[in-house]
């Protein structure tokens, strides 16, 4: 073990060590080999090895709580926990722990030294990758640059080069030292989408910053963002109301969300709730898009007897178009479809125009799932568990306000003609952040212009209701 | 002119709304046609088209001039609205960036400005001079001005498609403000094609006062 002597002071030591300053110390440790379980300790030094360019000031929030260990499992604990702070900074690759007992010249009988080892991540890493989709295919080339400037300041860069279109996105993220949860992200991007349900096509060029701070138990996140939106028809049969909302806008908005989010995981919760409501502002910091956003999510989860897992879930929102002018269909809520109201095609429930889903300001959906294992349970504790089968109801409805009439009236438009569906189906989680569904579903409820998708409907994506 | 009944509506994103990115279009039913060439042989398709009573000689004469017009007076105005520094800093790029709000309006602005520039250097026309162009223009007038004569319209009694494509690019050089009047005087040089076109104006665009409906906007400009 190698160590820079520090000044001796007591508790707040820290040896922090270049791996440019390597001191070779004559070992001559006699290992002593105590019973250090429920004795008390104190800890003398904690060091970080294998440091190149990050700054030392920014470690020393994340294991200064070990100082307070008072006995040998606490130091255990502490470590692991500084541990898992160190490697949620994104900056290392590795981080290893050794406890041992104090030597050198001030260590007191029952001193202990923690040791920090970490690799940091290389300066640059680079991806390249090819994705086939729909009738295109393209070239994903992603840079990312962690820890740019020695403070956990991250770099990425993704440049997407494909047959029908172009997109890129650059993204700097800098978290407060100390205070990973407070951080400031700034974001350039150009991307193009293309939706056939409402035959549209839309590139948005943009600017955002953003900056997200936790608030008690729930976490905050304040953003500004300016796009430029370019919206076109994506066949010359569209219909004449998609056509009148071509051309070009610009829309610069603030908005802010607070999430709670006590689940134990994103995919497959077996408990806890998630409540997110988030509101946007647009027109007040220019641009000619002017609009109130309101949208909230509602998911509560409850284990029921034998493994399997009750899930509620509850959206909305509504737009309020300000200073007379129309909203644009880049802006309206969208329902229907394998994330949304199962047994619906994507997006074409609500208001249409010739086949082109117009989208509407104002809409609610909810769900009740009942997740179980497989049945039999095959692959048990291992592939089998990345599975579930879950019968679904899901109802929903989207329609345009007018804002003149009262809330009474805004009610009961909301409430008459729900579209709602039943079923069941298979559930593959991926990872941590997506899922694949494959159901079977019955529409209900179905109302003219809505297109159904009854039978078997397959679902990818990141967020279901 | 084929008493058609038409509304006009002005919309900023009109540009964007064509199928070809071109104005003027129509919208009929559920079809949308841009351009005048498919606006013409849509109305024929229809069963109205002005140029029935022609033979073959003289539609081919009127194809040639309506080349002409578009060749040259189209190609003038665009070259003197973008390519002339003047007029595009005065007049142009206001106007053109005036739907939109800070930085979109200068973004498209210059946008459209490069875009005409490119097209005037790929037909040639980058190298000319203002003088130059008005007197293309001029030349231009001159061979309508001759083919019209004392006739009142191109082909003696009846318009056709060229009266209304001629009439429409004069009538707009004459009545929108340009840094110098010099393009307009040239045109009213020509007295038979100042004629021509209050004749047109008088016939049919004032002939229903109250409600304008074959304008659409409450008032126009005006030759007079």
């Amino acid at each position: 073990m190698q160590s820079m002597d520090p000044l001796p002071m007591h508790g707040r030591d820290m040896g922090v060590h270049p791996d440019d300053m390597i001191e070779v110390q004559e070992a001559e440790q006699e290992t002593k080999q105590e019973v250090l379980e429920n004795k008390d300790v104190v800890v003398q030094h904690v060091n970080i090895e294998g440091l190149g360019r990050t700054k030392e000031d920014l470690l020393g929030y994340e294991i200064s709580e070990v100082f307070h260990a008072k006995n040998l499992v606490d130091v255990m604990k502490k470590s692991h926990i500084a541990r898992q702070k160190l490697l949620r900074l994104g900056i290392f690759k590795e981080v290893e722990v050794v406890i041992d007992t104090s030597d050198g010249a001030d260590a007191l009988p029952n001193g202990l030294d923690v040791t920090f080892e970490v690799t940091e991540m290389k300066r640059l890493t680079g991806s390249y990758n090819t994705m086939v989709g729909n009738n295109e295919g393209s070239m994903v080339l992603g840079v990312k640059l962690p820890n740019v400037f020695g403070r956990a300041e991250k770099l990425t860069f993704q440049f997407s080069y494909g047959t029908k279109e172009t997109s890129y996105g650059l993204s700097f993220f800098k978290p407060q030292p100390g205070n990973f949860e407070r951080n400031l992200a700034l974001n350039l991007y150009k991307v193009t989408g293309q939706f056939p349900w409402s035959s549209l096509k839309e590139t948005d060029r943009g600017v955002s910053t953003e900056l997200n701070f936790p608030l008690w138990r729930t976490n905050h996140t304040l953003k500004w963002e300016g796009v430029w939106r370019e919206l076109g028809c994506l066949a010359r049969s569209a219909s004449f109301a998609v056509r009148e909302e071509s051309g070009h806008t610009l829309k610069s908005a603030l908005s802010h969300t607070m999430s709670i989010d006590n689940r134990n995981s994103a995919i497959f919760p077996k408990k806890g709730a998630l409540l997110r409501i988030n509101q946007e502002l647009a027109g007040y910091t220019g641009g000619d898009a002017s609009f109130l956003k309101e949208d909230f999510e509602l998911q509560v989860n409850r284990r029921l007897v034998w493994d399997s897992v009750l899930s509620a879930s509850l959206w909305g929102g509504c737009l309020l178009p300000i200073g007379g002018r129309p909203s644009s269909i880049a802006d309206r809520f969208y329902l229907g479809g394998p994330t949304s109201v199962r047994g619906f095609g994507m997006y074409s429930i609500g208001p249409q125009s010739e086949g082109d889903y117009l989208g509407g300001e104002a809409y609610w959906a909810g769900g009740l799932h009942l997740y179980t294992p497989l049945p039999f349970r095959p692959g048990r504790a291992g592939f089998g568990d990345l599975f579930r089968t879950h019968f679904f109801l899901n109802a929903g409805n989207l329609c345009n306000l007018n804002y003149g009439e009262g809330p009474r009236a805004h009610l009961q438009r909301l409430a008459e003609c729900i579209r709602w569906s039943y079923g069941a189906g298979i559930v593959l989680r991926l990872g941590n952040i997506a899922r694949l569904e494959l159901n079977y579903c019955i529409p209900m409820g179905v109302q003219s212009g809505d297109r159904i998708c009854d039978g078997v409907q397959f679902g990818a994506g990141i967020r279901f209701l | 002119m084929c008493n058609l009944p038409v509304h006009v509506s002005c919309r900023s994103n009109a540009e964007y709304m064509s199928p070809s990115g071109k104005v003027p279009f129509v919208h009929v039913g559920n079809q949308v046609v841009s351009e005048l060439g498919p606006i013409v042989q849509f109305t024929k398709a229809k069963g109205h088209s002005l140029s029935d009573g022609l033979d073959d000689v003289q539609r081919a004469e009127m194809k040639a001039y309506m080349e002409l017009v578009n060749n040259m007076l189209l190609t003038a105005e665009l070259y003197i609205q973008w390519c002339d520094d003047t007029t595009a800093t005065e007049i142009s790029r206001p106007r053109y960036s005036s739907p939109y709000s800070w930085p979109l309006n200068q973004i498209l602005a210059y946008q459209k400005q490069w875009e005409v520039r490119r097209k005037m250097n790929a037909i040639g026309w980058a190298g000319k001079s203002l003088e130059q162009v008005y007197e293309d223009v001029s030349q231009c007038c001159q061979a309508l001005s001759q083919r019209l004569g004392t006739q009142p319209y191109f082909f003696n009694k009846q318009p056709t498609e060229l009266d209304a494509l001629v009439f429409g690019h004069l009538f707009t050089i004459l009545t929108t403000r340009l840094t110098s009047d010099e393009l307009g005087e040239k045109i009213k040089s020509y007295s038979n094609l100042l004629a021509f076109c209050r004749r047109i104006e008088q016939s049919y665009f004032e002939d229903s006062q109250a409600g304008s409906s074959s304008r659409g906007y409450s008032k126009g400009p005006s030759l007079f």
